[in-house]
């Protein structure tokens, strides 16, 4: 599963129950981008 | 970012809008540039006339 | 049937069709919009894109990007021998890496063949801020127009009937006509109206000139407006991927083989009977 980066502090944060930054409370996460590759159409 | 094309005519559009607002901005009429860029159809016309860059609100939001 | 152009340049073509009917102007444009093949990104594989745009997004603006097409060197995906694989004989390959802070334009779009380069190098593509990065691989193939418009190489493309205004005898020259008029076809003369020389052309058949006639007392206007159904006014505009010259003949042998192919079912159908 990727991880997530928290929206104010920027540090990476894993959602283990509760969704918040265990660094600074912040309750808005980016979830960042996967490692694989991806194809999309240009449509 | 701007359209790469007209929505109706399909003309390529975008390459003419970094001399479009250097000249907008410098205060001349967008009648006169937009005849000198050559786009003579209405559509194409408003592509530009119409346009608001929002690429850099949205940058810092990563 | 005979066409007289009166502009031939590589992306703009005008002309007059006549001696024609309506059927085989209406499609003659028709095949020159949605069934001359050219060459455009259709699969996009990203490695990594972390700019202000999505990668559908991305993909899409590179989709619309003209790219020049020699029709002989590419074949049609589904007619190619690879079987819709993917090979050089049906496939342009492009790659594309950029980093922040810079703008990145369609000649950061690095072709494997340059005979397919795009057409220019001026389209801007993302803006990137410092740390952004876009990395990605692009395949364009051979379609139609009628599949999606970015396979599309005309912009505009249609025509008009020849205008024909006829201006009677009891024309007063009044002149209230040639005011009206907006795109300026009519002047004044001595004992009537006239049609500017090579103004005709310009007529969009509005008939604010017949209008302005009846308004100024005639009871039957004096000028009349009307359109020759034999004669058709053409423009064609291509978007730079293949020459105007190009599309047309693609245009009019593809219609001339759908037709012939029409014609060998119709003797077979009839022959089977």
């Amino acid at each position: 599963m990727s991880g997530y980066k928290c929206a104010r502090c920027k540090q990476k944060v894993e959602i283990d129950i509760n969704v918040r930054c265990p660094y600074c409370g912040h309750r808005i996460l980016f979830k960042e981008r996967g490692a694989g590759i991806k194809t999309v159409k240009a449509r | 970012m701007i359209p790469v094309r007209c929505f109706t005519c399909g003309k390529v559009i975008s390459t003419e809008w970094e001399e479009y607002k250097k000249r907008r901005d410098a205060g001349e009429d967008p009648r006169v540039i937009l005849d000198d860029l050559g786009l003579e159809r209405y559509c194409c016309r408003r592509m530009l006339l119409t346009h608001k860059e929002i690429i850099d609100d949205l940058n810092p939001y990563q | 049937m005979d066409i007289a152009f009166s502009r031939l340049e590589s992306e703009v073509a005008k002309f007059v069709l006549s001696e024609s009917i309506p059927a085989f102007a209406n499609s003659f444009r028709r095949t020159m919009i949605s069934d001359v093949p050219k060459l455009a990104i259709e699969d996009v594989i990203i490695y990594d894109n972390n700019s202000a745009l999505f990668d559908e997004m991305l993909a899409h603006r590179l989709g619309l990007i003209p790219l020049k097409t020699n029709l002989s060197e590419y074949k049609k995906k589904s007619e190619c021998s690879c079987g819709g694989e993917g090979c050089s004989l049906c496939e342009s390959v492009y790659t594309l890496s950029a980093e922040g802070p810079c703008l990145v334009k369609s000649s950061d779009l690095i072709a494997q063949n340059p005979d397919a380069a795009p057409v220019t190098g001026e389209i801007p593509i993302v803006k990137l801020e410092k740390g952004q990065k876009v990395v990605l691989e692009a395949h364009a193939e051979i379609n139609t127009g009628l599949e999606h418009a970015k396979w599309q190489s005309t912009l505009a493309c249609g025509y008009k009937t020849y205008p024909v205004i006829t201006i009677g005898d009891n024309c007063d020259a009044c002149g209230h006509c040639a005011d009206e008029c907006a795109r300026h076809v009519l002047k004044l003369a001595k004992k009537s109206v006239e049609v500017i020389d090579g103004k005709l052309i310009d007529c969009s058949m509005c008939k604010l000139c017949e209008k302005a006639c009846v308004g100024s007392g005639w009871e039957d206007a004096a000028i009349r407006i009307s359109s020759d159904n034999t004669k058709f006014v053409f423009v064609v505009e291509s978007d730079g991927s293949l020459p105007v010259k190009e599309i047309m003949t693609y245009a009019l042998t593809d219609l001339k083989d759908k037709s012939d192919s029409l014609v060998d079912v119709l003797t077979n159908i009839s022959g089977a009977l």
